[in-house]
């Protein structure tokens, strides 16, 4: 009988990434229903302090040690996590919709013959363990509740930001730590180089609060108007596809269909008209601020909020005036 | 299955091509194209690289040979996006090259006609004078028969492409006493050091189309050579353009219906977003009566276009109808226009939006192929003869 | 080098797609050809321009055959259907191993295929046949450099914090992140010859795959209901002028939302 409710969490420079503790915090409280244990499988040398920090988060850590996983490749988790996954049998196998589960989650169900639901936005289990997974279609424009046959594990990837971080200080889990066989020539692929991303902002899918403007910036010097405010919100920056078209922005920061879908709590977009394209890459944004010149703007059907005014006056007025309010927070 | 209404699976698979490359070529730069007044090279020069200005013309020469019908979409299609351009490519696809290909010899085909389907060269068709348009028995230009050829004095106006054209296919009389009977076609090139030809007149500026560059040819004394005469018979030129008459009215047809779609697809997406009275302004029935008549007269006029891009390819006589459909087209496109700009309100009259260009653009229709006072007095007489 | 594509018609990003009933969806008859396999197509034929070879797309649709027709329109040499009605309700792993059994016995270098298809945004189908067919797989690639003789690929792949570079060996699977490339407009020539072009078709049993390891009863994941998305309260338009409206803003951010 298939039993637990996995997560695999990720982790970066030895600290676990946020995605993964908002999956341990939903399957505590999923477990609550069903009874089963929480597990948290992480692969990786020297990741002591991950793996203590992960202690309130879960019943049992298993800890995959060995420094092929790090960098990770796909070739190198399968093989950590295929013999743990067969030997324990979890009912539930969770991770982030990051650039890591999207490469793994699909060959690892095809390999374990079992099901899975990619980018959800939503999970919920009956006390039979029964996971319902909902996840958008068509960039947005349906939503679809997704259920599993018999097979298990039960496996998802979930975007940032659907479920709130929970502590559970009397949760001490039992850590297992696993020194696997690990055949180096199974690994066909090497990382052989890293070129991190300028700047030390969040990428868009995982910052809380993205801000961002599109063609009514006018000109690509005016995104420092817009990295001024990202600034005093810890927020990272976003565009369209006009302007990373034109040159003005780098494809990573593009928001919509062809480019990133985005689940902020706050997203704020300046001189942003709201092209299907775009609308369409924040739907599941929990509240969204619209500040453009037209009235008629599509953008406005989308926002929570809406300013009709002219971004070069607000975006910096906006800037001061959260800095002086944030600053009498502290 | 004697009607069928129904585009080949080919057909479609055409018009998704076409669209795609509009969207990705044109679409973005509509406005700019608007604006700027300019002919659009480096955008010229694409299409021509993709192969579109050798849509009708033979394989032998670089062109695709392709029916009627596939050519009738790929204008509806291109003109969606700029309907300067489209004036620019159609003709040269048709109008400027066609009677080359008929009539020009091996040599001239060379020499013109190839370089013409790459785009390398550019080619124009010269109807109107400033007595002559509609009127063509009014034309002055006068072709004198000269040992070895012909010489060419007269002044050529509203000539699509005219400050840009390498050649151009133009129309003199033999003698104007003559009317109709005494016109012929002759290819004249651009003047060189080295070659007698046209030289460039006027420019003009226009209130829509603006980015097919529009002007003046003048003829002073031009010689060109007997070869550049292009028919069989001196007096049969108004014949010859007849057999292009029709295509090139529903061709205009199908500019008309691009456009009139766009104006009125944007007017829907302004009139289910624009708020009045607390709701979006497509919820009144005054504006939802817009719609409902341009759709109507947009399907008959897209159905009756295409029934005669059929005629056409089936050799169907087919004169009456290509002017009625063309007639039809262009009034329910200046319909469609009139009332997008209307359901725009007060928003219509500035160029933050749409709706003025395609209003702008649809106004050169209703010359192109025939005024709609020429037409219809000719479709009444016809009509009422008994 | 041998390259196959594996290429999708989806419904365009523009159609309007609806609920019509929890188990079925209205979509708009406006189709085109998934953006990424575009891309996917991209890739591998400026690699046949490079090093010589063949280019085959390949779709599994028992209906539309635009996705093929678009690839030999941009210059590839060969197109397959998978076709069958058995095939109708799969699941992408379904999918997958249906088109891991037409190549399992192809010899070639490298398949491409998209990041996701715009339809159901799963992504699964690419990493899923790699693994039926055991070898690599790079996901969401923008970069690719192939030494044809040492038979590897360099590769880009975008990730949360940066890019990181690859080494793979071949043959391998890639699915193709916008950046890689800029999907190429078909020359009218092409386009004339897609459209008359013979599209080979193949069916379950020449896969030597039986119906019921296909369709809905093998499937693993199974939608349950469609639901529109949810839907956002009406704007709040803030109507003051500059600068309380910033306040204003503010404040509702603050105490309404909470956000900040």
């Amino acid at each position: 009988m298939p039993n637990g409710i996995w997560v695999l969490v990720e982790h970066q420079d030895g600290k676990v990434k946020k995605i993964s503790l908002e999956l341990l915090s939903a399957g505590i409280e999923f477990s609550k229903k069903t009874g089963q244990e929480v597990g948290a499988v992480l692969l990786g040398s020297g990741l002591e302090e991950a793996v203590n920090s992960l202690t309130p988060y879960a019943d049992k850590i298993y800890w995959i040690n060995d420094t092929l996983f790090i960098p990770y490749t796909s070739e190198a988790y399968l093989a950590g996590i295929v013999p743990l996954v067969k030997e324990h049998q979890p009912s539930i196998l969770l991770g982030g919709a990051t650039s890591t589960g999207k490469d793994l989650f699909p060959r690892l169900a095809m390999h374990l013959q079992t099901g899975y639901v990619p980018d959800c936005t939503g999970l919920s289990i009956e006390e039979n363990g029964k996971l319902t997974a909902l996840r958008p279609l068509f960039g947005g424009k349906v939503f679809a509740e997704v259920g599993f046959s018999e097979v298990r594990p039960q496996m998802a990837t979930v975007r940032n930001n659907v479920f709130l971080i929970k502590e559970h200080p009397d949760r001490s889990a039992q850590i297992i730590s696993i020194t696997p066989s690990m055949d180096s020539s199974l690994l066909k692929k090497k990382v052989v180089g890293f070129e991190k991303a300028e700047g030390t902002k969040l990428d868009i899918t995982e910052a809380d609060i993205v801000v961002a403007a599109g063609r009514g910036i006018k000109a690509p010097e005016h995104f420092k108007l817009i990295e001024d405010l990202a600034d005093v919100l810890n927020a990272s920056v976003g565009t369209t596809r006009a302007t990373v078209d034109e040159g003005w922005r780098d494809l990573k920061d593009q928001i919509g269909k062809s480019g990133k879908n985005i689940s902020a709590k706050l997203y704020m977009a300046f001189g942003i008209s709201g092209a299907i394209h775009h609308v369409l890459g924040i739907g599941t944004c929990k509240t969204v601020v619209a500040v453009d010149t037209d009235p008629n703007a599509l953008i406005f059907n989308y926002a929570d909020y809406g300013i009709v005014g002219d971004l070069f006056q607000i975006v910096p007025a906006l800037t001061e005036e959260l800095k002086k309010v944030l600053a009498a927070d502290r | 299955m004697a009607l069928d209404f129904s585009f080949t699976e080919e057909q479609e698979f055409f018009r998704q091509t076409v669209r795609d490359a509009v969207n990705r070529l044109i679409m973005p730069r509509v406005k700019e194209l608007d604006e700027k007044e300019e002919f659009p090279w480096d955008l010229w020069k694409e299409f021509a690289s993709l192969g579109y200005l050798g849509l009708r013309h033979k394989e032998e020469y670089g062109g695709m040979e392709t029916d009627t019908i596939t050519q009738m979409i790929f204008y509806e299609e291109l003109a969606r996006g700029s309907c300067g351009f489209a004036m620019s490519v159609i003709m040269q696809i048709l109008m400027g090259t066609y009677f080359i290909a008929r009539f020009g010899n091996e040599e001239i085909k060379q020499r013109i006609l190839v370089p013409a389907i790459k785009g390398e060269k550019i080619g124009t068709i010269c109807f109107t004078e400033d007595q002559s348009g509609s009127d063509l028995g009014g034309t002055r230009t006068l072709a004198t028969k000269v040992d070895g050829g012909w010489r060419l004095n007269g002044r050529k106006q509203w000539i699509t492409n005219g400050p840009i054209a390498d050649f151009a296919t133009v129309m003199a009389t033999v003698d104007p006493k003559l009317g109709l009977k005494g016109l012929n076609f002759y290819l004249v090139e651009r003047k060189t050091e080295n070659r007698d030809g046209f030289v460039s007149g006027q420019r003009l500026h226009k209130l829509g189309s603006r980015c097919s560059v529009t002007g003046e040819l003048v003829l002073d004394n031009v010689f060109v050579p007997d070869e550049n005469f292009l028919g069989e018979e001196i007096g049969k030129g108004v014949q010859y353009a007849g057999e292009i008459l029709n295509e090139v009215r529903v061709m205009t047809g199908m500019n008309a219906l691009a456009i009139a779609k766009e104006a009125m697809e944007d007017a829907k997406q302004y009139a289910n977003n624009r708020i009045a009275f607390g709701n979006p302004i497509s919820k009144y029935q005054l504006i939802r009566e817009k719609f409902a008549k341009y759709w109507a007269w947009y399907e008959a006029s897209r159905t009756f276009l295409y029934r005669c891009a059929w005629m056409i390819q089936n050799n169907i006589p087919c004169i009456n109808e290509c002017m009625l459909a063309k007639y039809h087209a262009t009034e329910m496109c200046m319909y469609a226009v009139e009332e997008a700009m209307r359901i725009y309100g007060g928003n219509a009259f500035c160029s933050e939006y749409p709706v003025q260009r395609f209003w702008r653009d649809a106004k050169f229709l209703l010359y192109g192929g025939g005024t709609h006072e020429v037409l219809c007095d000719y479709l009444g007489r016809v009509y009422c003869k008994d | 080098m041998e390259i196959y594509v594996l290429v999708k018609q989806v419904p365009d990003p523009e159609a309007i797609v609806k609920v019509k009933s929890d188990s079925e969806l209205e979509i708009e008859n406006k189709y085109f050809t998934n953006f990424f396999d575009e891309i996917a197509v991209e890739a591998g034929l400026k690699l046949k321009e490079k090093f010589g070879g063949k280019v085959t797309v390949l779709t599994l649709d028992h209906r539309r055959v635009d996705a093929l027709r678009r690839g030999i329109s941009m210059g590839a040499d060969e197109a397959v259907q998978i076709t069958d009605p058995a095939l109708e309700g799969s699941d992408p792993f379904a999918v997958a191993r249906t088109l891991s059994a037409y190549l399992q016995n192809k010899p070639f270098d490298l398949i491409f295929t998209g990041r996701q298809a715009m339809d159901d945004d799963a992504g699964i189908v690419g990493p899923a046949v790699a693994e039926c067919l055991g070898i690599p797989h790079i996901h969401s690639i923008i970069g690719l450099e192939v030494d044809a003789q040492k038979k590897e690929a360099r590769v880009v792949r975008e990730v949360e914090n940066g890019k990181e570079v690859l080494i793979c060996p071949l043959p391998a699977l890639f699915t193709c992140q916008k950046g890689l490339h800029s999907p190429r407009i078909p020359l009218v020539m092409n386009v004339m010859k897609a459209m008359k072009a013979q599209i080979k078709k193949v069916d379950l049993a020449s896969l030597g795959l039986s119906p019921t390891e296909v369709g809905a009863q093998a499937s693993t994941i199974k939608i349950q209901k469609y639901l529109p998305p949810p839907k956002r309260p009406p704007v709040k338009i803030i109507k003051e002028d500059f600068p309380e409206n910033v306040k204003t803003l503010i404040k509702l951010l603050r105490e309404e939302a909470k956000v900040i």
